[in-house]
C-alpha cells in the first residue's frame, strides 16, 4: 500500500517538475526555432525548424550595427559590473567589519530604499543626469547602477562568513586596512565576487528602461535597445527579432558557464 | 627576548567593563598561561597585548617600551590563533613569508627564514601545499611556523589546540613545550584547558570576570590556592566543596562540623574565622582516604563509578551534596551502593563564605 503511495507521489513530483521545466525552457527553444523561420510562419505558430536562418541573420546584420551596439552593451555592462563590485564589496566589508553605533540604522535605511520602485526614481535621476550634462553618455547609464543596494546586502551577508581571525592575522603581519581588503579579503571571497559579477552584469545587460530614457542616438544604443527597436515598425519581422534575442542572450550565457562553479559557491557563501 | 608589563589595564565596550584593572609582570623567556572560564577576559587581554583591541586605560609595556598605541606589526609579537587563520589562497610557503614580504625583506632572506622555520617544525614536505590540503595538526604547525618566521620578541597563543582531537592535542602540547625550550622566547598562552596550563606554564594566571584571581607556578596554585575559585578551577577532577560551620576555636586551631554529616568534626590548624561562621571545606578527590585512615569518616551513596584502569572516580553524594573521590587501587568496593571515606585535617582547605581562603 505504502509502495503504491510512494510511486504515485514520486510520479506526481516528476510530472510537476516536467511541466515547470517545459515552461522554463519553451521560450528559449521557441527563440531558437523562431530564428530559423520567416515572420509569417512564426505568426502562424510554427514551432519546428525552418530554412530562413541565413536570411534572418543577413537582415539582422543589415538593420543593426552589431559591433557598435555589442560594444556599447559590453562596455556598459562590464564597466558597470566592475564598478558595482568595487563599491558594493567595499561597502559590504565596511558594514560587517567595523563596529559603529549607527551602522545598523544606516544599513536599515539602505534596505528600505530597495522598496522604492525605479519608476519613482526615474524622473529625479533624469533631471540629475541632465544637470550633470550626462544625457546620452555611458556615464548616465552606468552611474545609477554602481551603488546597488542588493549587491551591497549580498556582500555584507557573504562577509559574515569571512573569518575575522584572517583580518587579525593580516594586521599582525603588518597590512593596512586597504591591503587586507586587497590581498586577503578579495582573493578569499572570489566566489562571492564571481556570483555578484554575474548578477550585476546580467542586470546591466538586460537593463532596458533606463538606457531607453537616457540614450538618445543610435550610436549609443545598447543591444537590448537595438533588438527592441526591431519591433518598432508597422510589420515587425519576428524571425529577425529572434536572431537579435539569441545574440543578446549569448554573452550572458557564456559568462554564466565560465563562472558557473564560482557562482554556485558564491551563492552558497563558500569561504574555503 | 622581551618582558611584558601590564599596569592597571582596563577594557570597556561602552558601559560594559570586561577587564577591570590587571597588573601583571611577565619576565623575559617566561611561559605564561592565562586560564579561566569562558568570558573571563583572557582572550581580550591577549588581544590587547597583540594590539588587536584598544586598551581603554592602563599601561602596556613590551621590552620596556610603552605599546598602547603602537601598530600590532611593530610590537615585536607574533600570534597563533585557534582557527589557525592561514590565508586559504596561499601555499604554506607564501603564508609563512607573507609578513616578511610586507616588511620589505629581500626574497632570498625570506626564503632562508621560511626554510629555517620549516625545518624546526618538519614542514619542508608541505611547503607548496595549500592550507585546505593539510590536516588540522599540520595547519597548526604552519600557523606556529608563520609566527616563528617573524622572529618575534613575544609569542601569543590564543587557544591554539582547541580545534584538535585529543591525541593530536597531546602531541602539539609537547611540540610547543619543545619549541619554547629551543627558541627561548617569552610566550603568553591562553587556554581554558587546565591540563595545558599545568603542563606548559612556568606561571599560570587565573582570571575571572576580568580580574586576576591568582598568579603563580602551576603546583603552587594547586597546593596553595588563594580562594575557592582557584581551588575549584585548578585540578581535575575539581576540588570537592562541603558546607561546614566553625563550632570551636582555641589555641591556634578551629573545629569545624560538616553540615550534612553532623557526626563529622575536624580540628584544623587554622586561626581565621569565628565561631558560628558558615565556611566551605575543600577536599581534592585524591585526598580522600580509606575508612579509619584519616581524622574523620564520611559515609556516602555511590551514584556512578568510572573505572579507568589504574584509577577509579567514584561520584557519590549525601543530602544533595555531590563529591568525586579518586581511588587508585580498589576496583570492587565502588561497585557497592555505599562508600565510607576518610578525610585528613592536613589535606583540607577552608574558605569563608566569600570564597577567600582561611589560613
Amino acid at each position: 500500500m505504502s509502495n503504491i503511495y510512494a510511486i504515485t507521489t514520486r510520479s506526481a513530483q516528476y510530472v510537476g517538475l516536467s511541466i515547470a521545466a517545459f515552461v522554463s525552457v519553451f521560450p528559449f527553444i521557441w527563440m531558437l526555432l523562431g530564428a530559423t523561420n520567416t515572420s509569417p510562419d512564426i505568426i502562424r505558430g510554427k514551432i519546428s525548424p525552418g530554412g530562413a536562418l541565413v536570411e534572418n541573420v543577413m537582415k539582422f546584420a543589415a538593420q543593426v550595427d552589431l559591433p557598435r551596439v555589442m560594444f556599447n552593451s559590453l562596455f556598459i555592462a562590464g564597466v558597470g559590473a566592475i564598478l558595482t563590485l568595487i563599491v558594493a564589496s567595499l561597502a559590504g566589508y565596511g558594514f560587517e567589519m567595523f563596529r559603529s553605533r549607527v551602522r545598523e540604522r544606516i544599513f536599515g535605511v539602505l534596505l528600505l530604499m530597495l522598496s522604492i520602485p525605479f519608476a519613482a526614481l526615474m524622473i529625479p535621476l533624469f533631471i540629475m543626469m541632465a544637470n550633470f550634462k550626462l544625457i546620452n553618455t555611458y556615464q548616465a547609464v552606468i552611474l545609477p547602477t554602481v551603488a546597488s543596494i542588493f549587491i551591497i546586502f549580498y556582500f555584507r551577508q557573504a562577509t559574515k562568513a569571512f573569518p575575522r581571525e584572517l583580518r587579525d592575522a593580516a594586521r599582525i603581519d603588518g597590512l593596512k586596512e586597504w591591503q587586507i581588503f586587497l590581498h586577503v579579503y578579495m582573493p578569499v571571497m572570489r566566489s562571492t565576487y564571481a556570483a555578484a559579477m554575474i548578477i550585476a552584469f546580467m542586470a546591466s545587460w538586460n537593463n532596458y528602461l533606463w538606457p531607453l530614457i537616457v540614450l538618445q542616438t543610435n550610436d549609443m544604443f545598447t543591444l537590448t535597445l537595438a533588438v527592441a527597436a526591431l519591433n518598432a515598425g508597422y510589420t515587425p519581422d519576428f524571425g529577425v527579432i529572434m536572431v537579435g534575442a539569441i545574440v543578446a542572450t549569448l554573452p550572458t550565457l557564456i559568462i554564466f558557464f565560465l563562472l558557473q562553479r564560482r557562482f554556485v559557491e558564491g551563492m552558497l557563501g563558500a569561504v574555503k | 627576548m622581551s618582558s611584558v608589563k601590564l599596569r592597571a589595564i582596563h577594557k570597556s565596550y561602552g558601559s560594559v567593563e570586561v577587564i577591570k584593572g590587571v597588573d601583571l609582570d611577565i619576565r623575559s623567556k617566561e611561559f605564561v598561561v592565562f586560564v579561566g572560564p569562558s568570558g573571563c577576559g583572557k582572550s581580550t587581554l591577549l588581544r590587547m597585548i597583540a594590539g588587536l583591541e584598544q586598551i581603554t586605560s592602563g599601561n602596556l609595556e613590551i621590552g620596556g617600551k610603552r605599546m598602547n598605541d603602537v601598530d600590532p606589526s611593530k610590537r615585536g609579537i607574533a600570534m597563533v590563533f585557534q582557527s589557525y587563520a592561514l590565508y586559504p589562497h596561499m601555499t604554506v610557503r607564501e603564508n609563512m613569508g607573507f609578513a616578511l614580504r610586507f616588511a620589505g625583506v629581500a626574497k632570498d632572506q625570506i626564503a632562508r627564514q621560511v626554510s629555517d622555520a620549516a625545518r624546526i617544525l618538519a614542514l619542508e614536505p608541505l611547503l607548496d601545499r595549500l592550507p585546505k590540503e593539510l590536516s588540522g595538526g599540520q595547519r597548526q604547525r604552519v600557523a606556529i611556523g608563520r609566527a616563528i618566521v617573524r622572529n618575534p620578541e613575544v609569542f601569543l597563543f590564543d587557544e591554539p589546540l582547541s580545534n584538535l582531537d585529543a591525541e593530536l592535542r597531546v602531541h602539539m602540547r609537547i611540540e610547543i613545550a619543545r619549541l619554547h625550550k629551543e627558541l627561548q622566547t617569552t610566550i603568553v598562552y591562553v587556554t581554558h584547558d587546565q591540563v595545558e596550563a599545568m603542563t606548559l606554564a612556568d606561571t599560570i594566571v587565573v582570571l575571572r570576570d576580568g580580574i586576576i584571581e591568582q598568579v603563580g607556578r602551576p603546583l603552587d596554585l594547586y597546593d596553595d590556592p588563594a580562594n575557592q575559585f582557584v581551588a575549584g578551577f585548578i585540578g581535575s577532577p575539581r576540588m570537592n566543596f562541603l558546607a561546614a560551620t566553625i563550632v570551636e576555636k582555641s589555641g591556634g586551631a578551629l573545629t569545624v562540623e560538616l553540615q550534612n554529616h553532623k557526626n563529622c568534626r575536624l580540628v584544623l590548624p587554622l586561626t581565621g574565622g569565628a565561631i558560628g561562621d558558615a565556611v566551605i571545606m575543600g577536599v581534592r578527590p585524591e585526598h580522600f582516604g580509606l575508612p579509619g585512615m584519616g581524622n574523620a569518616d564520611i559515609a556516602l551513596d555511590v551514584d556512578v563509578a568510572e573505572h579507568l584502569g589504574s584509577t577509579s572516580y567514584v561520584y557519590a553524594s549525601a543530602d544533595g551534596e555531590s563529591l568525586v573521590i579518586e581511588r587508585e587501587e580498589s576496583r570492587q568496593e565502588e561497585r557497592s551502593d555505599r562508600i565510607t571515606v576518610s578525610v585528613s585535617a592536613e589535606k583540607i582547605y577552608l574558605f569563608d563564605s566569600a570564597g577567600q581562603r582561611l589560613r
